[in-house]
């Protein structure tokens, strides 16, 4: 699903250059959940962007779902965001002006699907977040966890083949960030790809791969003990 | 797409109704502006007779003092008198050329009604040949013009205008009745509808934004009535003592309009005029060089500066304003859309392109140029009202559908001027660095 190889990110100032990733290597096969752990400044977040094509990395070369997005114009990595990937925020970035329904229409709007499929497609996935009820409410009439299952059924009415999570958990208390966990797994579980930026070794361990980055570098590929039991 | 991005370009201006307000209010006063006085200047300078106009023409023949030229007040700066006289006047009409010709003047008559109606009155009258009314489109609500017949036999017909109707017989048909002006019965043959044309086109040399006469009558009944003209009169020589020798004269206060159909006639009318005028050195009358002149009444507009050059100056002048005002808006509108950067990152992870983005926004600046457009005009339309009281009475300026158009283009315009730099820094907004947080 995701191949990155040598990738380097660097940012520039006019007075400091600021070395993100220096050469960073990864794969990610179809399936998989992965997360991705490390201190403040290692990179992770970096690494997301470049891998949801949402930032352009100054060397290495990356391979999405088997093609090289390495020279792509802004409208063809629009279209692989559009239809591949899904994005998953810690604040979870819901538009306050729309409401639910609105809020997960916004990647098919842009898929240019037929109103009556964008419909069914809104209507089951929220309803597998069980927010059916709260369809026409605001963001800001709903709790963060709430907010935040409405976010991964904007995801999952888009049906991408890659989920990129950052911190998805990070603002919500432990109950709902369980709730939360649960529902990735899930999703998961049926098939999706999922990569998962997370300072949290509970959440982590749900992963059935951990990436430690470290100065912008993959430093450690662990399975944790459970999952690789069970495997 | 564009329905979702209104959609959103509403719920956007909603959010901040003050800031959508004071946006909106400052296109609405550059358009204000701007329609006001190109308004002003297109009726002016638009044809008075859309596809007659390149048609007819004024028929100019220098009858001047061989000492001295005619004092020219046109912008083509030709020194020939503006009018005829009556005795050319009365030579001209015998041609063939042209397909209708009218030679004309304005008089003054005192009406006799029916006593119980109203005392006596004066009132200008036109002296016309029946081609008048054709040739200027002289819309009638009941009957029509004479025709030729009473042209020609000086026959005592009159045509009265709406107003005169409403007076005189309470607006019903009129037509047949009888009414008296100065010692003679005329029977009324026509009643115009109510007619208010931008510019007294076929008579642009005194006031030509007056309004056209209430009664017009034969041409031929000069003579018979020993009618003088009561507007602009030349001469440069004596008129004589009598009637007889005034007709005779030197005197200029006739216009002459003919109507031709091709380039070829109007060669051939100027050939006429040219061998007239030959005849006539030949018995001492038109000494200076051989100046005729037969120009449209299109051109005529333009000789006669309806258009004046202020006028120009302050339609550019009220459009700049505009593009002025748009500009400041910038400002308020960048500050609008980048504090929107959250949003448009979140669009840009979820799949929409710059140019979505750019569009989103494009459409928001459409949709306040509009809103002000709309307002703009309103504010116009009652301006123009006010300048039509200031400018002369009873003239109507109005927004017609040209001026409509170029309104509303304007206000796309400036909602573009105004929202295309912000649109365009807004559509280049970094999403990556919007979204962590």
């Amino acid at each position: 699903m995701l191949e990155m190889s040598g990738i380097r990110k660097v940012y520039r100032t006019d007075l400091v250059e600021t070395h993100a990733l220096e050469g960073l290597s990864l794969t990610v096969d179809d399936g998989e959940f992965v997360s991705v752990m490390g201190p403040s400044g290692s990179g992770k977040t970096t690494f997301l962007n470049i891998a949801g094509l949402l930032d352009v990395f100054d060397g290495g070369t990356y391979r999405l779902d088997g093609k090289d997005v390495s020279r792509l114009s802004d409208g063809e990595m629009s279209g692989i965001r559009n239809r591949n990937v899904g994005f998953i925020f810690q604040s979870f970035n819901l538009i306050p002006d729309l409401d639910v329904f609105d809020n997960v229409d916004v990647p098919l709007r842009y898929r240019g699907l037929p109103a009556a499929e964008r419909k069914r497609r809104i209507e089951k996935a929220v309803g597998m977040i069980g927010l059916t009820s709260r369809l026409h409410h605001l963001p800001s009439q709903l709790s963060g966890g709430q907010q935040q299952r409405v976010a991964i059924a904007r995801v999952l009415a888009a049906e991408p083949k890659l989920i990129l999570a950052d911190e998805p958990t990070g603002n919500l208390d432990s109950l709902m960030a369980r709730e939360i966990m649960d529902l990735l797994d899930e999703i998961n579980r049926q098939g999706t790809t999922i990569v998962m930026v997370t300072h949290s070794p509970e959440c982590a361990a749900r992963a059935s791969r951990e990436i430690h980055l470290l100065d912008g570098k993959v430093v450690d590929v662990e399975r944790p003990p459970a999952i690789a039991e069970a495997r | 797409m564009l329905s979702y991005n209104t959609k959103i370009a509403i719920k956007s201006l909603r959010r901040h109704p003050l800031l959508a307000a004071v946006i909106i209010a400052g296109i609405a006063l550059g358009i204000w502006a701007s329609t006001t006085f190109t308004t002003v200047r297109h009726m002016f300078a638009r044809d008075p007779l859309p596809g007659r106009s390149e048609r007819l023409y004024f028929i100019r023949m220098d009858n001047w003092d061989p000492a001295r030229p005619y004092e020219s007040n046109g912008a083509s700066g030709l020194k020939i008198p503006p009018q005829l006289t009556y005795r050319d006047s009365m030579e001209l009409i015998r041609s063939s050329i042209p397909v209708r010709q009218t030679a004309a003047f304005i008089s003054n008559v005192v009406v006799f009604p029916d006593r119980r109606v109203s005392r006596p009155f004066a009132s200008p009258a036109r002296l016309c040949f029946s081609d008048f009314f054709p040739m200027f489109e002289v819309p009638f609500h009941y009957g029509h013009g004479w025709d030729k017949r009473a042209d020609a036999n000086a026959e005592q017909v009159a045509v009265i205008d709406d107003a005169t109707n409403q007076k005189l017989f309470g607006g019903a048909n009129s037509v047949g009745k009888h009414i008296r002006l100065g010692d003679r019965d005329f029977t009324i043959v026509g009643v115009l509808a109510p007619w208010r044309p931008f510019i007294r086109m076929y008579d642009m040399f005194g006031n030509f934004t007056a309004e056209p006469e209430p009664i017009y009558i034969p041409f031929n009944l000069t003579p018979k009535m020993q009618l003088r003209s009561f507007g602009n009169t030349d001469g440069w020589k004596s008129a004589g003592s009598t009637y007889e020798d005034f007709l005779a004269s030197e005197v200029d206060f006739i216009q002459f309009w003919v109507e031709l159909r091709t380039p070829a006639d109007v060669a051939a009318y100027h050939r006429f005029l040219d061998d007239y005028v030959r005849q006539q050195k030949k018995s001492g009358r038109f000494q200076r060089p051989l100046l005729n002149d037969v120009r449209s009444l299109r051109d005529m507009i333009t000789e006669y500066g309806i258009v004046r050059p202020q006028l120009t100056a302050m339609a550019v002048m009220s459009v700049l304003f505009l593009v002025i005002c748009s500009m400041n808006l910038t400002g308020l509108l960048l500050g609008k859309f980048l504090a929107r950067a959250p949003e448009v990152s979140v669009r840009r992870a979820l799949g929409a392109r710059r140019i979505d983005i750019f569009m989103q926004h494009v459409i928001e600046c459409e949709l306040v140029g509009i809103a002000g457009g709309v307002i703009g005009m309103l504010l116009s339309i009652g301006t123009l009202r006010f300048i039509g009281k200031l400018i002369a009475n009873s003239v109507h300026f109005s927004l017609d559908l040209e001026m409509i158009g170029a309104a509303v283009f304007l206000s796309l315009i400036a909602g573009l001027l105004a929202g295309v730099y912000p649109a365009w820094r807004v559509c280049t907004v970094q999403p990556a660095v919007q979204l962590k947080g």
